[in-house]
């Protein structure tokens, strides 16, 4: 009774949420689940928290998948009756793991996934041309890590993340009667994540996890004007048209606790809380060589855009249930919450409050050999666009479902 | 257990997918446009330049169909509203020719820039719009270029004989319906349901543009004794607009849309240039001599007859003021020359004393106008040597800058016209635009934000303004039309939808 109780709270009480530019696709297992952490069943719990290697079942586990992502976001404006809609390519977020126990209480992994990106990509004549056209961001992690058995019941782990990313991003120049592409794919960045993870009984496992910020740094972006070359000298821009900036992203901090409850050895019951630290990206800065096109009244190379973002938290619950030994079903919710407020929406990365519906099976074909499948409907709800930075206004909405298909392998 | 606790889910998970809106509560594409209490079947718009669509200087297809009563008509087709035909000029130059002359030049447009600085010239085309050529038909855009308030209500204002001598229109000779035909009864003989009027610029702006060579014409009611570059009378600019708010009424068309008038002095065509142009840079070597043999003589005769503020020594670190004749001051020629007769020798010092008579350098309240930028700097021919570098050691003339005083006069005037139109909007119950407010709007720092792109009334960048610094561009156009649907959507309940001010035609860079 007590389990009901927590239950129906998590689903009807705290919802809450994440957003953003974070992209919650990193196991399929757990996407299943509502993207729950606390799954120490293969290497795909790398990502969630190292900790987790030292419980994983097997001395050698490899895991790895890919999901598709498809979302359609809609503008439209009552003042003007005007409509537009996102015909964004699919995203492909991809993750690989592998996990060894070096000594029974030593465990060394590699993690690489992508939690970080979105591509949107809008009518080139929308009303919002002037902020985003086309906007492709990408983040890659790469975390060599370790997990120390403190005890048969207690893990701790940390990682080391260097994060190779990219920015690809058009947008109307409208005052100088073009466009301007903004481009840089050797931003980098690196941070750190640690992590306990406990099973105090068989019935329990819990995991405690932190992954710090890191500061995506642009240092030598290019800006291509697709301008009157006759604009070139004026802009400082050379004879291709061309200019280099400087940026840096925030990707933010998250703190995740996350606990799966056993209620029978076929069925487990699992919840996770987050919270990310989008309060760190409060203005986005682009320092240009020359090109005067900022808005700093000292400096008009440089251009400000506030961006306001608060943290957020998620609130996730799923469940698994073993039908068989080869089949094992598994479904979950989590509400998103976006980092901004309505005054604050960003056009070039939408971001809406969020049911989310999980479901997947998981198959054991072999020993140690399984397939995993996942879908996700995302319901956002449609919200006011009020941002008078841009004197952007009007109201937005969106679709978005996801799909994954993982392989895992456990030796030994 | 287990089934409460998977019901449960299921249950939950239901009601928040119900609960949550993902959807609009209003889908654009489901609205209808309304006309409220006004009927748009027959829109008529009256007024001059700024109505017709003229823009760098030149009224051609682009800029028309970018006209603001072109942009309303469009909206209102949604609520009910008819096609919206006008005189479309024969080509994309501009330019009108009668009997085989260029009565009017084809459009500018930025040749290419230097240093950063646009080159703006005019196209080099023959015009092929013939002013003989007739517009017969339903017209709905009765804007014309140059008109002044009562001109709407002379006979004979479209006749194609008068256009050689001055005392008819060009543009509106192309489509008057008689040589003794009225732009007021033409626009009635349309039969119109609705109609905008914005009319009153002209009868001050021309006094501006020429830096003041007209007379303030206050107290003088009657307009035929009125040169071309005068201002208006108040009382006649409210006379001739109340004469044209009476017939519409009188004609049973109650309903439309009068705008008042910008301060001229909001337009990039006086606010360009600044008043001290002059860096130590760019005088150079010269800012010695000049304080030194030129300047120093000046002030110092000058300080004799109480006129020493008329002149500071160029300063080395800061901009300076160009020289202008005002010819408000008092003329102290004879003085000067009398005075510099001993060190300069009599011949010299009466060319000094004649020059410099009434000259002074230019204050923060006096506006240099736009094309006066390429006279600083140019050779007076005829003057002196030393002293024949116009704006710098040769006082600019009356028609390059509008002194103090004379913006004084216009913006006297102009806030008569204003005060005067809005209490005939209000006692004609019409929907009213303070165009005013908006191009004061535009003029300041912050400017206008529309969708991200920011708009001032800055020259070129700003984006609204044309070539010619006087009168706007498709998304300056633009704007002012969202300002009139508004304010029609507020008087008459209608629901016209704004416009994307970003979809229209800025200013056109060379490819």
């Amino acid at each position: 009774m007590k389990k009901i109780v927590l239950t129906t709270a998590l689903l009807a009480g705290v919802l809450a949420h994440a957003g953003g530019f974070r992209v919650s696709l990193q196991g399929v297992k757990q996407l299943a689940m509502a993207h729950t952490s606390a799954h120490a069943e293969d290497a795909s719990v790398t990502f969630f928290n190292p900790a987790g290697m030292s419980f994983i079942p097997s001395k050698l586990s490899v895991a790895a998948g890919g999901f598709g992502a498809k979302s359609i976001v809609t503008y439209q404006n009552l003042s003007t009756l005007e409509s537009y809609e996102t015909n964004n390519p699919l995203g492909t977020p991809v993750y690989a793991a592998i996990a060894y126990k070096v000594l029974d209480n030593v465990s060394v992994g590699f993690n690489l996934s992508t939690p970080f990106g979105s591509t949107i990509e809008w009518p080139s004549d929308w009303a919002g041309r002037e902020i985003v056209q086309r906007l492709e961001l990408k983040a890659f992690y790469f975390q060599p890590m370790i997990s120390f058995k403190l005890a048969p019941w207690a893990s701790v782990g940390g990682s080391y993340i260097y994060a190779k990313g990219s920015v690809n991003w058009d947008k109307a120049v409208t005052q100088l009667g073009g466009t301007l592409n903004l481009t840089d794919d050797k931003a980098s960045g690196s941070g750190f994540g640690i992590g306990f993870y406990f099973q105090p009984d068989e019935k329990w496992d819990i995991s405690i996890a932190y992954r710090s910020p890191i500061d995506m740094e642009a240092k030598n972006g290019k800006v291509s004007f697709d301008i009157s070359p006759a604009l070139y000298p004026s802009l400082g821009l050379d004879a291709a048209g061309t200019d280099s900036f400087k940026a840096t992203l925030p990707l933010v901090n998250e703190y995740t606790v996350g606990v799966t409850y056993k209620v029978t050895p076929k069925w487990l019951v699992s919840a996770d809380f987050n919270y990310s630290g989008w309060d760190r990206y409060s203005q986005l800065t682009l320092d240009f060589a020359n090109a005067p096109i900022g808005n700093q009244p000292n400096d008009p190379t440089v251009l400000v855009s506030p961006k306001n973002f608060k943290s957020t938290q998620t609130w996730r619950v799923g469940t698994q249930y073993k039908i068989n030994d080869m089949i094992a079903a598994r479904a979950g919710y989590y509400y998103d919450q976006s980092p901004y407020t309505d005054e604050n929406f960003q056009a070039e990365t939408p971001s809406f409050d969020s049911n989310v519906i999980t479901a997947g099976l998981g198959f054991n074909i072999a020993k140690g050999f399984g397939v995993d499948v996942a879908g996700a409907i995302a319901l956002p709800k449609s919200r006011d666009v009020k941002n008078s930075f841009n004197n952007f206004f009007g109201q937005a909405k969106a679709k978005a479902y996801y799909f994954g298909l993982g392989l895992s392998y456990n030796v030994f | 257990m287990k089934k409460i606790l998977i019901s449960t889910i299921a249950v939950s998970a239901l009601f928040f997918t119900i609960s949550c809106e993902t959807d609009f509560d209003t889908d654009v594409s489901s609205i209808q446009v309304t006309n409220g209490e006004a009927n748009f079947s027959k829109y008529v718009s009256l007024g001059n330049s700024l109505t017709s669509g003229f823009r760098d200087n030149a009224l051609y297809i682009d800029g028309q169909n970018d006209s603001y009563p072109n942009i309303m008509a469009q909206q209102m087709k949604l609520a009910g509203g008819g096609a919206f035909v006008q005189p479309l000029m024969a080509d994309n130059n501009g330019g009108l020719i009668l009997g085989g002359t260029v009565v009017q030049a084809t459009k500018l447009y930025i040749k290419s820039f230097t240093n950063g600085a646009p080159d703006i010239v005019n196209v080099n085309a023959t015009p092929t719009t013939n002013v003989a050529t007739k517009i017969t038909g339903s017209l709905n855009n009765m804007g014309i270029p140059g008109a002044k308030s009562f001109h709407l209500i002379t006979p004979g204002y479209g006749n194609i004989a008068g256009v050689s001598t001055g005392t008819a229109n060009p543009y509106y000779a192309r489509f008057s319906s008689s040589a003794t035909s009225r732009v007021l009864d033409d626009a009635i003989a349309q039969k119109p349901t609705f109609y905008s009027l914005w009319i009153g610029n002209n009868d001050v702006l021309s006094y501006a543009t020429t830096g003041g060579m007209g007379t303030d014409q206050k107290g003088n009611t009657n307009p035929a004794t009125y040169g071309p570059n005068d201002i208006s009378d108040p009382a006649v600019v409210a006379g001739s607009i109340q004469t044209i708010l009476q017939t519409f009424k009188n004609s049973g068309v109650t309903k439309g849309v009068i705008a008042n008038i910008p301060s001229v002095t909001s337009i990039p065509y006086f606010t360009t240039v600044p008043y001290n142009p002059l860096t130590p840079a760019a005088l150079g070597a010269n800012l010695s001599v000049l304080n030194a043999s030129l300047y120093t003589t000046l002030k110092q005769a000058l300080t004799a007859f109480g006129a020493g503020n008329r002149i500071n020594l160029l300063s080395a670190t800061a901009t300076n003021p160009v020289l202008i004749k005002d010819v408000s001051l008092t003329n102290l020629s004879a003085e000067l020359t009398l005075a510099l007769t001993p060190s300069l020798g009599a011949p010299t010092a009466a060319a000094f004393g004649q020059i410099y008579g009434q000259a002074r350098q230019s204050t923060p309240g006096d506006y240099i106008l736009l094309p006066t930028k390429s006279v600083i700097g140019s050779t007076v021919s005829g003057a002196p040597a030393s002293i024949n570098v116009y704006g710098i050691s040769y006082p600019l003339e009356n028609q390059h800058v509008l002194t103090e005083a004379e913006a004084a006069k216009v913006k006297a005037a102009v806030d008569a016209y204003n005060a005067s139109i809005k209490s005939l909007a209000d006692s004609y119950g019409l929907a009213f635009v303070d165009a005013n407010a908006k191009m004061n709007e535009l003029n300041g720092l912050s400017g206008i934000q529309f969708d991200g792109v920011k708009y001032t009334a800055k020259f070129v960048t700003g984006g609204t303004f044309s070539l010619d610094g006087v009168h706007l561009t498709g998304r300056g156009y633009a704007i002012v039309a969202n300002e009139f649907l508004k304010m029609i959507n507020q008087k008459y309940k209608s629901t016209l939808p704004m416009v994307e001010v970003n979809k229209y035609q800025g200013v056109t860079f060379p490819k």
